[in-house]
């Protein structure tokens, strides 16, 4: 836009969106016409035609595939009773039996392709018996999954000692009432008849926790056994319990492991041996894997047992599907002498077409047609219109919208800021995207609710440090890390529930006082540079960090590397100590979202606190100092001061932020992890509309909001639509450094000290 | 008083240099290494990375700051070099079909770069490794999505069964871009050093006749030379780099020809009105402009530059002896990290650096970078921590000389702003 049309906006700046905008009246009263379409007596009736083709389709391909693969099979057959069988090229035979398999298929589509129907009615309401008695058995079905895969997830995430709920010698009845504790659902009356499966679960998972102690205590003692004996040549030659009673003798610590005492003994004769030959065996390696990766639980279902309203509409179930074979046998005979493993394949084919997850009209259609389902052509324009409704009403709400934006471009730039409205807008853009691939937003808005109280607090934190002038605090891992080092001072001292995560907030934020103290004095002597600064003074940290977790001397066996006996791990399990503890407190559903209340309570008084605090006297001299130094210095306000207090508030809140962020996670990560959190929490904020020298506790709820909205919609529909994944996590990228530039434009060059 | 002083100004200037030349004696010593493989391997570094670190220098003076979107003429040689390789071009060829394409892709990328870096002045140093990392994902969305898919590639270097470029690409055997310039000719390293001694005494020489030069810098020149000289013919010293001791050091001649090649252009265009340019933008940027120099064009170009010939460097690094891979998805991400702490380490400044600066620093930051390992594990007993003292060598050695340089400054404006309180206070 030239300044000649800003100052004139006259008919020809506004054609753009008003093409936009008739275009989307268009598109949505196309939509309106095919939703309309839908409900017609003749849309329904030619579906439902549709769907007879679509099942006998479904019915003759497997017919038609079973007599193709066999006739290829009979090839193949032949073909290695020959001679030269061995002398022809593996594509020479392939190409003769896919010959022989085509030629078959040709001829058994020649047969049944086109099946007659005699009695159109009886084939129809068979169909319709068995989609009613689908559709009944497999929502009921579903919901149960879904309740058992909630319990499922709810008892996996939060019980780390399964030895205890389970070990030997509990009863069944004790074993359930201490996983009620964890999941109070469980003891329902409508859940009891899942009692006995979450029983086997308990037993097999302490079982595998036994496992895992043992190998780990094994790998241990094998350790003791490699490096405490000083000379094997001495124990050459004993007998095993002479050589057992020395190996206690020297070394006392393996006293406790007559469990291994085989393994011990074979580690031992095998030293012994090489010894004698001069050669000396290392110890075991130390495995990282296995213990250390976090992944989304993923409920298994071996344990699952129907209830018995489920075990009747299956066998109603099972009533209708044998009328439908019939109907299908009368009309294509050789069905019947189909083997039971063919039938099975043919039954799962004619519910793939009759059961649909999504039943709307064009879900239906296009499924049929796939299936080879034809109308008439004189409807097929109506039909297809009547398919295409939603995504016509998708289409015409996105259209309208960016026309509305472009037409209102400058008025709501001026009150919301460019990037905000861009993002806003992409985001309402996602939801329809999610909505076109039947995704579920409500779900997905759960997820959001979920990320911002994981995320919220980490954002909160750049606020102070906008406010005091010393820009977007990317030196915030400083903050981050003090809170980590909190978190594991408390799985040091074995510490859990709400002591250990108040104990890991306070420990925290007192370890980053003195770090951000120091920190923002040297942010005071490089005023105009403290973006480059922090950025690099944070990424140091970082690294010396990764040197200080190597070194600390902690010792607790259940957060150092076990074999080497010291450094912390990589990650931090927090199950059984202080794992998504806020998120479930005084957690609720509503409309099937899981509602983090406790999470969300702290976020809102965090936010509340910040913003008291910017209302205060102090808080009211911060800002000056922050928004207009000199103006601050000259009317008394002492600005090193003031930015000391807001560099020192938002390094304590980021220790605070990673606390309540690793207990929504469930894993505190320690060495690299925390290294791009700065630049996270900064974009966010900056999407929510604050810029590097003005922000408010809005421009946070806004930010986390949009910036996880639009990454938990984005990863869902990226997932969708290409394969492999990776697409959102260049979006997240792009993003997320995209909105830091942006800002970094608009700070203008003037700040140059 | 005044040479006190002097001594004091230069040590403040090159404390972050001294500091590394002690650590870098003292991971020597304490790692253990042998003085042989530790040349040999300081030797390979220094063939593969001097070039990305000379890329830097020219924004440097245009006042730019550290260049740290040099990943992004990084990404323009991959782009490049994956070209070639799709189109099975080997040998010297191939590397000049790469480093023909990435001319363009460098300057017109350099171009946006130079256009963003104009509406972020002050803050170009931090500006840049955002929009290194940005232009990491708009690499990674080109490299999973669009080559492959939209761009149609040959199936040697596409994933089988999905979109995308393959995660490492061979260079060696068949594709034959593996040591394709070092491999050209090799000369032993004595010989190069000698013949270098040579050159420095005869250029001081010739300087001097010429009267740019003054008396005493010839004469420090040609002592340099000498004690150069010397010190490899002292026997016991030679037998380390002329194989007496394991391996015979040798230097890939073209390689370090196009090395001092970049450092004369340096230099060169400096003497250039371009070059008087450069220095008068990264001086003042407003008088700059009263002179009548298009402060937003110089600077554009310094970048453009810049870019070009760091992508160079990185098909350089490539190709050199070692590598023999191309990391498809990582091999640019340090790029940036790694050239900025080298110069940095050399002495050079967020507004000043010189060819010899990015060479020594090179050297010094590579050596660390070899022994820090060991020398870790030889200290702690963990060679874990070796691993995470590297990186936090990387970046605190850029926070430190951020920090100094800011401190500096500070302090020239504090006392330049007294001096304009006295005199006005003994004007009034």
């Amino acid at each position: 836009m030239s300044e000649k049309t800003r100052e004139k906006p006259g008919i020809r700046s506004r054609i753009v969106p008003i093409v936009l905008i008739l275009l989307a009246v268009a598109l949505i009263g196309a939509s309106i016409g095919g939703y309309a379409l839908q409900g017609t007596q003749e849309s329904i009736d030619n579906l439902d035609q549709m769907r007879s083709q679509a099942v006998l389709h479904a019915a003759s391909e497997g017919l038609i595939n079973n007599i193709a693969q066999q006739a290829r099979a009979d090839k193949l057959a032949e073909l290695r009773k020959d001679k030269d069988f061995r002398k022809r090229g593996l594509d020479e035979v392939n190409a003769i039996c896919d010959g022989a398999m085509n030629e078959a298929r040709a001829e058994a589509e020649k047969l049944y392709a086109n099946p007659v129907v005699q009695d159109e009615a009886a084939l129809q309401s068979a169909i319709s018996a068995f989609e009613k008695a689908l559709a009944e058995s497999s929502g009921l079905s579903q919901t149960e999954r879904a309740a058992y895969a909630e319990l499922y997830v709810q008892l996996v995430d939060n019980i780390s000692d399964w030895k205890a709920v389970a070990g030997e010698g509990i009863q069944d009845a004790n074993v359930i009432s201490a996983l009620g504790n964890v999941a109070p659902d469980l003891l329902k009356t409508e859940n009891s008849h899942l009692h006995d499966g979450f029983v086997k679960l308990a037993r097999d998972m302490a079982v595998k926790q036994q496992a895992k102690e043992d190998a780990e205590q094994q790998n241990q003692l094998l350790t003791v056994l490699a490096t405490a004996i000083p000379d094997w040549n001495e124990y050459a030659g004993l007998e095993k319990d002479a050589l057992w009673d020395k190996l206690i003798q020297e070394a006392p610590e393996l006293a406790g492991g007559e469990k291994f005492q085989d393994a011990l003994l074979k580690a031992a004769s095998e030293h012994i041996a090489a010894a004698e030959k001069g050669e000396t065996i290392a110890p075991p390696a130390e495995s990282e894997a296995g213990a250390d990766t976090v992944s989304e639980t993923q409920a298994d279902y071996k344990y699952f047992t129907p209830t018995e309203a489920l075990n009747r509409e299956e066998t109603e179930k099972n009533a209708a599907y044998e009328e439908l074979n019939a109907q299908l046998v009368a009309i294509i005979p050789d069905l019947g002498s189909l083997s039971s493993k063919l039938q099975n394949t043919l039954r799962e084919n004619i519910e793939k077409v009759l059961w649909l997850e999504n039943n709307s009209f064009s879900a239906r259609y296009n499924t049929y047609v796939a299936h080879q389902a034809t109308t008439d052509s004189a409807g097929a324009w109506k039909m297809n219109l009547a398919s295409l409704a939603k995504p016509l009403l998708l289409a015409g709400v996105a259209v309208l919208l960016l026309g509305l934006v472009v037409l209102f471009w400058k008025p709501l730039t001026e009150r919301f800021g460019v990037p905000r409205t861009i993002i806003a807008l992409f985001f309402v853009y996602l939801c329809l995207l999610a909505e076109l691939y039947n995704i579920s937003v409500r779900m997905m808005m759960g997820n959001v609710l979920e990320r911002m109280t994981m995320y919220g607090v980490l954002v909160l934190a750049m606020m102070p440090g906008i406010q005091c002038g010393i820009g977007l605090n990317m030196g915030m891992t400083i903050g981050c890390i003090s809170g980590l080092l909190g978190i594991v001072l408390a799985l040091q001292f074995n510490m859990v529930g709400f002591p250990a995560l108040v104990f890991a907030c306070v420990s925290g934020a007192v370890v980053s006082l003195p770090l951000g103290w120091a920190y923002s004095k040297l942010l005071n002597r490089m005023k105009g540079n403290e973006m480059t600064i922090s950025t690099y003074v944070g990424f140091s940290f970082v690294s010396l960090m990764c040197i200080g977790w190597m070194m600390l001397p902690f010792n607790n066996p259940k957060i150092i590397w076990l074999l080497s006996g010291k450094g912390l791990r990589v990650t931090h399990s927090l199950l059984g100590s202080f794992a998504h503890l806020l998120d479930n407190f005084l957690a609720f559903k509503v409309f099937g979202i899981k509602v983090p209340t406790g999470g969300l309570l702290f976020l809102g008084l965090c936010c509340l606190g910040v913003w008291l605090f910017s209302r205060s006297r102090l808080g009211i001299a911060m800002t000056a100092a922050g928004s207009n130094p000199r103006f601050a210095e000259a009317s008394g306000i002492n600005v090193n001061k003031m930015r000391t207090v807001g560099t020192v508030l938002s390094t304590v809140i980021a220790a605070v932020g990673i606390v309540i962020y690793s207990q929504a996670f469930g894993y505190a990560q320690l060495y690299t992890a925390p290294r791009q959190l700065g630049f996270i929490a900064s974009s966010a904020i900056l999407i929510g509309g604050a810029t590097v020298s003005k922000a408010k506790v809005s421009h946070v709820l806004i930010g986390v909001f949009l910036f996880e909205g639009v990454l938990v919609f984005g990863q869902q529909i990226a997932n969708s639509v290409v394969a492999g994944g990776g697409l959102s996590e260049v979006m997240r990228i792009m993003i997320s450094n995209g909105i830091i530039l942006y800002a970094l434009t608009q700070s203008g060059g003037g700040r140059r000290a | 008083m005044r040479e006190q002083n002097q001594v004091k100004a230069h040590l403040e200037k090159y404390i972050v240099t001294y500091l590394f030349i002690a650590l870098s004696v003292l991971f020597i010593v304490t790692s253990g290494m042998d003085i042989n493989y530790v040349a040999s391997q300081l030797l390979l570094r220094l063939n593969r990375n001097a070039f990305i670190v000379l890329a830097l220098i020219i924004p440097i003076i245009a006042g730019m700051g550290i260049n740290f979107a040099i990943t992004i003429g990084a990404m323009a040689a991959q782009i490049g070099l994956l070209l070639t390789i799709n189109w099975g071009v080997t040998g010297v060829a191939g590397i000049l079909l790469a480093a023909a394409i990435t001319l363009p892709l460098g300057a017109f990328f350099g171009f946006l770069i130079g256009k963003l870096l104009n509406k972020m002045k002050g803050q170009e140093t931090i500006g840049s490794l955002i929009l290194g990392y940005f232009a990491n994902g708009a690499y990674q969305l080109l490299f999973l999505f669009i080559f492959g898919s939209i761009i149609p590639l040959n199936s040697n270097v596409t994933i089988v069964g999905a979109s995308g470029v393959q995660n490492t690409l061979n260079l060696t055997g068949s594709v034959g871009l593996y040591t394709a310039i070092d491999g050209i000719a090799h000369i032993p390293f004595l010989l190069a050093m000698y013949i270098f001694c040579g050159a420095l005494a005869l250029a001081s020489i010739i300087q001097f006749a010429r009267k740019k030069i003054t008396v005493k810098r010839m004469i420090g020149s040609l002592i340099v030379a000498a004690v150069i000289a010397g010190v490899f013919s002292v026997p016991q010293i030679a037998a380390y780099v002329n194989g007496a001791h394991g391996r015979e050091l040798k230097l890939p001649l073209v390689t370090w020809l196009l090395i001092l090649g970049l450092c004369l252009f340096n230099s060169t265009i400096m003497r250039t009105r371009l070059g008087q340019k450069f220095r008068a933008v990264g001086q003042n940027q407003t008088v700059a402009n009263a002179s009548g120099i298009n402060v937003d064009r110089t600077r554009v170009i310094a970048i453009m530059i810049s870019t070009v010939l760091a992508g160079w460097g990185q098909i350089l690094f490539m190709q050199s002896e070692g590598i023999g891979t191309f990391q498809t998805y990582a091999a640019h991400e340090q790029v940036g990290l790694y050239a900025g702490a080298a110069i940095l380490v050399g002495g050079a400044s967020i507004d000043r650096a010189t060819n010899l600066q990015a060479l020594v620093g090179t050297f010094l930051f590579h050596s660390l970078f070899i022994t820090a390992q060991s020398a870790a594990s030889a200290m702690f007993g963990n060679s874990a921590v070796g691993e995470y003292f590297r990186a936090f060598l990387s970046y605190g050695v850029i926070a430190v000389a951020l920090i100094m340089y800011a401190w500096r400054s500070a302090k020239q404006k504090k006392a330049g702003q007294m001096n304009l309180n006295e005199q006005r206070s003994a004007k009034s």
